[in-house]
């Protein structure tokens, strides 16, 4: 195993980066873990380093919100993780979520967005029914079947409509067609297969391009009419279009989304009370450890 | 265009990108150190094994065919089992690289051992040689191109499947393009592009002018053929 | 103690899943079979293309000699590209697409099959292509009705050899949004799901397998002559 300490020892040069000015916080002795996409959005390491002030000793980029994040966390190999609130593991593993008193993050409440000239008053209704009858609860419950039952999204989906009488029984597809895209996640997946699903018993003709990538993938995709609707999350959509935008409550939150998105020929429909916002979660060992209850409490000397 | 290649010569020239666990020096180190110390495994796990079973004329067939075995199973489908078995980072990463390069080793030293001229074997015996000083003296500066020529194909192979381990949260300089893709940053997606090209083509240069000089001038041919990066080919490369 | 790489997943991830869990196997074959038929579609596509572009640049390689090197020389070097990034060097221009994965594939092929079309020609006899010229057939004809033919066995042996190959690399499309039984794998790696990684992987080389034998079986129909050759040697 020699040779592996090799290619450790070369692991091993430079563990921080220059970034690194702010030594001898909390921060300064935690590694984080999140999505590759984290290191530049506001929502995330981004902004934890302005907001905040926050300086981490190294930031590992896994997957979002996944098995890597989470088995990493648990081992101990990163500290910090960005999670989803929705996630089941939270409570399960019992992670700790600190509370982000800065207000970085907005509300998380899901979104569909829809390219407008597809947005009749009928699709509208449809979607906003759906949007209505889902509860941060039931995301849970839908997140643990994903996650840990390893059901596909689509099967999950198709119960969760059944079970709350989402869809009509059309079927044929002859109002028209609509193409749904979700990132690269299982809850996206599983939401644009129930919206999907409501649409098509609603008689449209649904194809569903699912885990396209990140927002940064699929938020261009959405603007240039190769997929019309995807199910967003109001505050992360909002930041992602405007970084400078600070806290703001839900209702200021959608209408300031929905103007910027008429921008762009998009149509952002109504806020479920389902949230899922990105999560700073620490193993609970740590919390103990460094007495964090709050984001900011990662900025206090070491 | 012109846009593009500006934009990218300034990541380049962006001090941000050579310093620290994610710059420039530390992923070519990570990737270089990462592959070495996988060829060293392999060499070590395989070379004398295959030397041994060429020189008894022993396990033919599995040595032959193991890398027609080894070239059906994708790169990408070894490291994720590897991360299956073995979890994410370095670890399954380094085993997956090992996996990687042993095939095109056995199988070409194997075939080198077994090509060597058998008068030359018989006037060894004949000389009163033993077994061992036979393969030493005689059998392995005879073979010793084609090995090298295992060896290389190994390598360029090796150092091309270390750039897709980012996806097994690895590092190496696989991270740019992986981390580009999700963040949607082109510059850096194009950037970590051509960095593994340059290292990738100085591999390939590297090993083949290795191969060349320990190749007797009489058994060179003008012009030898690229090794396959990850593609992992049948591997009897020609001296 | 620095953080280092090597220290992340020492642990490993939860184990404890089978290999394969054959109910969801039994449940989901038509995400299987979807998978199969883009990965085949995907290779087909890139060894069909590249053996369209390939014949043609490996006959004039052929005539003329001092296209052999820069011809060679220039899928030599697509060839020693790593796959990922190849690719990545397409998105800028085509985004993550079909086309980005099929230029790709097209270019890995174009080596193999450009080598062996100019081993297959080089090998037919002189004693055949003067025969042929006496006879009066221009070149055009005795490329398409003796040269071609009789280069035949090792032109298979590429597309065998590139077929083979692209399977394998059409795997890493899926990291650019394609990846036929590659997304299989994939999304057990994304969704930490063995039994995906297991079949994806399973059915990549099975597929190589078969494919294999299918043109092996193809190359004898083509060449009766080899085969009667065989019988009478």
């Amino acid at each position: 195993m020699a040779l592996l300490a090799v290619a450790m020892m070369a692991g091993a040069c430079g563990s921080s980066s220059s970034k690194s000015k702010a030594s001898g916080t909390v921060a300064s002795q935690l590694v984080m873990g999140g999505p590759p996409e984290c290191a530049t959005r506001s929502t995330c390491l981004a902004g934890l380093e302005q907001i905040y002030g926050l300086h981490f000793k190294d930031f590992k980029p896994l997957d979002a919100g996944g098995p890597l994040t989470k088995t990493a966390l648990k081992n101990g190999d990163i500290q910090v993780a960005r999670l989803f609130t929705s996630d089941e593991a939270i409570s399960i593993d019992n992670f700790v979520v600190l509370n982000d008193d800065k207000h970085f993050q907005l509300a998380g409440n899901i979104v569909p967005v829809i390219r407008t000239a597809k947005a009749t008053s009928d699709v509208k209704s449809v979607l906003n029914k759906v949007s209505k009858a889902l509860t941060t609860a039931d995301l849970m419950n839908l997140n643990k079947s994903l996650d840990i039952d390893k059901q596909e999204p689509v099967d999950v989906a198709a119960k969760y409509v059944k079970d709350k009488g989402l869809a009509g029984s059309a079927t044929g597809g002859s109002k028209g067609s609509i193409t749904i895209g979700s990132a690269n996640f299982s809850e996206n997946e599983m939401l644009a297969d129930v919206y999907a699903d409501a649409l098509k018993g609603a008689g449209y003709s649904v194809s569903v391009k699912a885990k396209l990538g990140s927002r940064e993938v699929v938020e261009p995709a959405l603007e240039s009419g190769q997929i019309d609707l995807v199910p967003e999350y109001a505050g992360n959509y909002l930041s992602f279009l405007d970084t400078t935008v600070g806290a703001l409550a839900l209702d200021q939150t959608v209408s300031k989304l929905q103007a910027l998105a008429a921008t762009k020929g998009l149509t952002v429909l109504d806020a479920s009370p389902a949230s899922d916002a990105d999560a700073i979660a620490v193993a609970k060992a740590t919390a103990d450890k460094y007495h964090l209850s709050k984001i900011s409490d990662l900025g206090k000397s070491a | 265009m012109v846009h593009f290649l500006s934009q990218l010569a300034g990541w380049f020239t962006n001090g941000d990108h050579w310093q620290g666990s994610g710059g420039v020096p530390h992923r070519v180190i990570e990737h270089l150190s990462m592959s070495g110390a996988a060829m060293l495994a392999a060499l070590v796990l395989a070379l004398p094994v295959s030397l041994v079973l060429g020189h008894t004329g022993r396990g033919g067939f599995l040595a032959i065919n193991i890398s027609n075995i080894g070239r059906a199973v994708p790169s990408f489908a070894i490291l994720v089992l590897g991360e299956q078995v073995l979890g994410i980072g370095a670890k399954p990463a380094f085993v997956a690289l090992v996996a990687l390069a042993v095939p095109p080793i056995v199988t070409n030293t194997y075939t080198a051992i077994r090509q060597v001229d058998p008068d030359l074997r018989d006037a060894a015996r004949g000389m009163g040689m033993t077994g061992g000083q036979i393969l030493r003296r005689v059998e392995w500066p005879v073979a010793v191109p084609l090995i090298f020529a295992g060896i290389r194909t190994a390598g360029v192979q090796v150092v091309a499947t270390a750039t897709l381990a980012a996806v097994i949260a690895w590092g190496g300089l696989g991270r740019y393009i992986i981390d580009g893709i999700a963040q949607r940053d082109h510059i850096q997606v194009f950037a970590g592009a051509l960095l593994v090209v340059v290292l990738s083509a100085l591999t390939e240069v590297g090993l083949g002018t290795l191969q060349r000089a320990v190749t007797p001038a009489g058994l060179r041919k003008a012009r030898l053929r690229p090794a396959a990066a990850e593609h992992r080919e049948i591997v009897v490369v020609a001296a | 103690m620095p953080e280092t790489w090597w220290q992340l997943g020492a642990a490993g991830l939860p184990s404890g899943q089978p290999w394969v869990q054959w109910q969801w196997v039994h449940r989901h074959p038509a995400i299987i079979y979807h998978a199969l038929r883009e990965h085949v579609v995907l290779t087909g596509l890139a060894v069909g293309i590249g053996l369209a572009i390939a014949l043609p640049l490996g006959v004039l390689a052929w005539r003329w000699r001092r296209l052999e090197t820069p011809v060679l020389g220039f899928t030599g070097a697509i060839y020693t590209v790593p796959s990922l990034a190849l690719f990545a060097l397409l998105i800028p221009v085509t985004g993550l697409s079909r086309t980005t994965s099929e230029i790709g594939l097209v270019g890995y092929t174009l080596l193999i099959l450009v080598r062996n079309i100019l081993t297959g020609l080089e090998g037919v006899p002189a004693e055949v292509r003067d025969a042929a010229a006496g006879m009066g057939f221009s070149p055009l004809r005795q490329l398409i009705r003796v040269e071609l033919p009789i280069a035949l066995p090792a032109i298979v042996a590429g597309v065998r050899i590139a077929t083979v190959t692209t399977i394998g690399l059409v795997t890493v499309t899926a990291l650019i949004g394609q990846g036929g039984l590659g997304q299989l794998i994939n999304d057990g790696l994304v969704n930490d799901f063995r039994t995906k990684v297991v079949v994806g992987t399973v059915l990549s080389v099975a597929l190589a397998a078969v494919i294999d034998a299918a043109l092996v079986g193809a190359e004898r129909l083509a060449t009766p002559w080899d085969r009667a050759r065989a019988r009478e040697g």
